[in-house]
């Protein structure tokens, strides 16, 4: 039975940065961190302890799963597990970011009426 | 590396190894490797703050990833439940009705024996054992600042009719209180809701009178009046101004005979004809009881030495003579902390037969649920196997079984609480019939429910923890293999599953024998023979002297109330009493020490001890209790003499009864034959049929009648007096004397104005309910055992289906598989029925030795083979019936389906 993805909204923020680092490609837990923290500028850091919850929780909604496909075997770690985003997760992403962008125009138009 | 982060990933690695099992297996080397790669990284960007954060964040979400799986744990049990709705609501329905049996066991000890609420430390209270005290020894015994803090000696509860106006005239109430020396509150240790208590330095003799009165009074009868303190009150007529409110709840030291007013000794005198002859300066009158608060660190039997030493002193200054206990002792402490003033062989008795019964309850529950989880955990051991094979953890499996567990007490534990409620308020509902205030109350209190709840709870885990692991020793592969089944396996006689069982019948048995006992006992109380005639007997209290009558012109009234009622009220016979038989079951009758020249060749004097009644003309006449020689009292016996009751003086005439007559003359005919109480001499003139003494007792205590006469009431003021009116069938009678009464004597407050059958009624009512009680224990006990034996026999079939498979593929009929299924049950039945016929003949020894009425049904039933054979027939049948359906479900396997799941 898949859920409805409106119920996940507002995301998160973890989850919200957790989700965005896999658009575009699979990700291992410690990708993910370095990824968050380099797109921003070092504010948001996932530890490691709150970063597997999140994922936990993630998979078991159903928005990412474990994904199979691992890189060649000389980069590769067996200790580590790759995430990617499902079709749910990057529904729930695209709402979240059209959410944002309509909040980010809400308040641009705001400030317009304020510079009259 | 660097020491530090060689530090922060052990501690890291530390803590990630303790997060869940099943947490573990999914990201359990993700999360190590992630903690390697990070901590260098973290480090050089923020330094130790940054690994404190790190170790922080694993630590805090280490307890939140427990909760999560306990949430998911909880889910999944009431999955669970929901799908064996029959399991789930027995073992609601046992823990319940278990649960709740014990809270209001506890509540009933607690009502008795629990500490009285408002009071202070209550276990550093002590008095003396069923002995009172002078006044002027209680305040030597207060000064004694070794051994006691502090002392206070009161007289109650004594009662007041209470005026609420100003006005004289106006309609009096009848309260109870306690007639207090100063220190009553400060020894007790309560503190006033509003105004003022008592101390040595405001209570002067001579004062004008004051009262505290309790919450419960300044609530119901003076409709919480913010204004309370600073009003006047009428007590006996005489105006007292209320000075305080005592605390919420507080109802003097005993509860469980309850103070409404507490008035000071010192000021008292002139209200209270209690205190008339000046007892607060006379050594020889003991009736204060007294209640000390021993001194810090002080034991019972040191202050017990000290106050006999000074008790012995304080004789030999006022050369009064006293009797010894076997210890040489003349006083005897017990604790004094208590709901009602009781001795120390009750309170144990009490607290042993509970304890008993809560014990037998609990275990059979316990047992009970234990083998239902126990028959349910081997029903899923298929289950188990799959969650195994799949990564589940043992100890994630046990937690699982054990929060089904918790969950079935929990519910049990709260229907348990609705239960005992339910049950306290029905019981608490009906009054014991009783001239004083006696009251109690089996509603749960919090801390019953609180102790319920615990017992719940550790119940469930405790019981749940055995089937739990239990059931995840399975092996899984095997288990897979053959489909819910385990292998063939020798009948193991003692394992765990049988001892429970066995132990439940045991417990069952000695439960059901004991209540059926105990119901014996009290079914022979409610037909009720009181050895007179009850029908159309009304009785009226009256208290003339606290309506403001003089002693005297109270004497003269009521000894001619008689005749004046018989005039007018169509009344058959109309008499007057001090008590009426029967008509309490919490009253003591006073005991008197009586001597009666001993016949025979050497003579001398036999000691007896009887109780003594004051009773007026015609008064067995009017009870209907026939003379077997002599005559009744009349008019002329009433008359006050010269000099009453002396040695000089005629002998006061008195009535026997037979049983007092056969202590006192042996079988000799005791009319015109001499006693003396003291320097009092008596002849007897009558011998009466023995009446019952009371509703718990089966035996006649030996009385002697003596007459109530003017003088008694003038050296005694307090003296109440109850009129006896026995009415003509189909008339009101009571409402014609009352009538009577009123236009009479407008000033008089009747009270208590009821008929015989009414108190009986009453007694009988808490007799029935205390007997429903038991026998709701009993066929709980039967039940469970049923339901105990009936679960652990299918279980029993469900692990043999193969082997009963084969039997039956190679020609067994269903007789002979019934056979093999029920011998096993047989077994257990057997084992428990000799185990709790031995348990219950003890503890039903134990319940003779208590009562009396108990007693004498136990050789009425002791040699009964009906009782005996009957209680352990009774429940084999049931169990055997409980074994039988699941033996025939047996017979039904289908052999070819049984042996294909091979």
């Amino acid at each position: 039975m898949s859920r409805d993805p409106q119920g996940f909204l507002p995301l998160h923020n973890n989850w919200f940065h957790i989700l965005l680092s896999l658009v575009g490609a699979d990700q291992h837990g410690y990708g993910i961190m370095q990824e968050v923290l380099e797109r921003t500028n070092g504010t948001v850091r996932l530890w490691p302890a709150t970063l597997y919850g999140s994922l936990k929780r993630l998979i078991s909604d159903g928005l990412i799963e474990e994904s199979d496909e691992r890189p060649v075997a000389e980069l590769d770690d067996a200790r580590r597990r790759y995430y990617r985003l499902t079709r749910l997760g990057r529904t729930v992403l695209d709402l979240e970011c059209e959410r944002l962008q309509a909040m980010v125009r809400m308040v641009q138009r705001r400030r317009k009426q304020e510079a009259y | 590396m660097n020491p530090r982060l060689s530090i922060c990933l052990a501690l890291y690695r530390r803590l990630a190894s303790a997060y869940p099992h099943e947490f573990r297996m999914l990201y359990g080397e993700d999360l190590d490797r992630l903690g390697e790669d990070a901590i260098p990284e973290v480090w050089r960007r923020y330094g130790l703050p940054g690994l404190l954060r790190l170790l922080a964040d694993i630590a805090i979400q280490l307890p939140a990833t427990y909760l999560t799986e306990i949430r998911q744990d909880i889910v999944y049990a009431l999955r669970t439940l929901a799908k064996a709705p029959g399991f789930a609501a027995v073992a609601v329905l046992t823990l319940a009705i278990g649960i709740g049996m014990c809270s209001v066991v506890l509540s009933e000890c607690q009502s008795i024996d629990g500490p009285p609420p408002g009071v202070r430390d209550p276990e550093a209270l002590a008095t003396f054992y069923w002995h009172d005290g002078s006044y002027p020894y209680f305040e030597r015994y207060r000064d004694q600042h070794q051994v006691v803090e502090n002392a206070t000696a009161f007289l109650g509860a004594v009662p007041f009719a209470v005026g609420f106006q100003a006005n004289r005239s106006a309609h009096a109430e009848r309260f109870y209180g306690h007639l207090v020396s100063p220190e009553y509150f400060t020894t007790l240790g309560v503190t006033p809701a509003a105004g003022r208590f008592f101390s040595p330095e405001t209570e002067k003799p001579g004062m004008p009178p004051v009262v505290v009165i309790s919450d419960r009074f300044w609530r119901k009868h003076l409709g919480a009046d913010p204004l309370a303190v600073g009003r006047a009150l009428r007590l006996n007529g005489a105006p007292a101004t209320i000075v305080g409110i005592g605390p919420k709840g507080f109802l003097g030291i005993w509860p469980a005979n309850a103070a409404e007013l507490f008035v000071p000794l010192t000021c008292a005198g002139s209200l209270a004809p209690e205190l008339s002859g000046d007892p607060l300066h006379a050594p020889d009158r003991e009736m204060f009881s007294v209640v000390f608060r021993l001194a810090a660190g002080v034991k019972l039997p040191a202050a017990e030495a000290a106050l006999d030493a000074v008790t012995r002193h304080l004789d030999r200054e006022n050369g009064i003579e006293r009797d010894r206990d076997r210890k040489g002792r003349v006083v005897r402490l017990v604790p004094a902390g208590t709901m009602m003033r009781m001795s120390p062989e009750q309170r144990s008795f009490i607290d042993t037969f509970d304890v008993v019964l809560w014990a037998l309850v609990l275990s059979l529950v316990c047992a009970n649920l234990a083998g239902l989880l126990l028959a349910r955990g081997s029903q899923r051991r298929r289950e188990i196997a799959i969650r195994l094979s799949v990564g589940a953890s043992r100890p994630r499996l046990v937690r699982q079984f054990l929060t089904e567990s918790v969950l079935l007490s929990f519910a049990g534990g709260l229907a348990g609480i609705g239960f005992a409620y339910w049950m306290g308020h029905a019981i608490s509902s009906v009054g014991v019939p009783s001239p004083t205030p006696f009251e109690y109350n089996f509603q749960p209190s919090l801390r019953v429910l609180a102790t319920t709840l615990e017992i719940a709870l550790a119940a469930g885990i405790g019981f749940g923890l055995a089937p739990a692991l239990a059931s995840v020793r399975t092996k899984i592969g095997v288990t897979l293999k053959q489909g819910g089944q385990t292998p063939l396996r020798g009948y193991r006689r003692f394992g765990l599953r049988n001892l429970f069982v066995a132990g439940q019948m045991t417990a069952s048995l000695m439960l059901l024998l004991v209540t059926w006992f105990i119901v014996a006992g009290f079914l022979l109380n409610t037909h009720l023979d009181t050895g007179f005639e009850t029908a159309n007997l009304n009785l009226i209290s009256l208290d003339p002297v606290r309506d403001g009558y003089s002693v005297e012109a109270a004497a003269s009234l009521l000894i001619g109330l008689p005749d004046e009622l018989s005039r007018d009220s169509g009344a058959r016979a109309v008499s007057l009493a001090d008590s009426v038989p029967f008509a309490s079951m919490t009253t003591f009758e006073p005991k008197i020490r009586v001597s009666a020249p001993l016949s025979g060749p050497k003579g001398g004097q036999g000691l007896h001890s009887v109780g003594r009644e004051r009773i007026g003309a015609g008064y067995f006449a009017t009870l209907g209790v026939p003379l077997l020689g002599g005559r009744e009292f009349d008019r002329r016996d009433l008359q006050p003499r010269e000099a009453p009751e002396t040695k000089r003086a005629p002998a006061t005439p008195a009535i026997l009864n037979q049983t007092a007559a056969r202590e006192l003359f042996g079988g000799e005919w005791p009319l015109g034959r001499r006693i003396r109480e003291g320097e009092l001499n008596y002849t007897v003139v009558g011998l009466t049929r023995d009446v019952r003494s009371g509703p718990t007792s089966t035996t006649t205590d030996p009385t002697i009648f003596l007459p109530l006469t003017t003088s008694v009431f003038r050296g005694n003021p307090a003296q109440r007096a109850t009129i006896l009116v026995r009415g003509t069938p189909g008339r009101d009678t009571l409402g014609a004397v009352r009538a009577q009464l009123a236009s009479l004597h407008p000033d008089l407050t009747v009270f208590n104005a009821h008929t015989l059958q009414e108190d009986l009624n009453r007694i009988n009512s808490f007799v029935q309910w205390d007997a429903a009680i038991y026998v709701i224990l009993g066929l709980f006990a039967l039940l469970l055992a049923s339901i105990g034996l009936g679960g652990v026999t299918a279980y029993a079939v469900v692990r043999r289906r193969k082997e009963i498979g084969i039997r039956m593929a190679l020609g067994a009929g269903s007789l002979q598989v019934q056979g093999l299924v029920m011998r096993e049950g047989t077994v257990l039945v057997l084992a428990g029925s000799v185990l709790g016929l031995g348990g219950g003949f003890i503890l039903w020894r134990m319940l003779a030795a208590w009562s009396d009425v108990l007693a004498r049904t136990f050789p009425k039933y002791a040699d009964s083979s009906l009782l005996f054979l009957g209680a352990p027939l009774v429940l084999a049948s049931l169990a055997m019936l409980a074994c039988y359906l699941p033996a025939r479900r047996a017979t039904e396997i289908d052999p070819v389906s049984a042996l294909r799941e091979e």
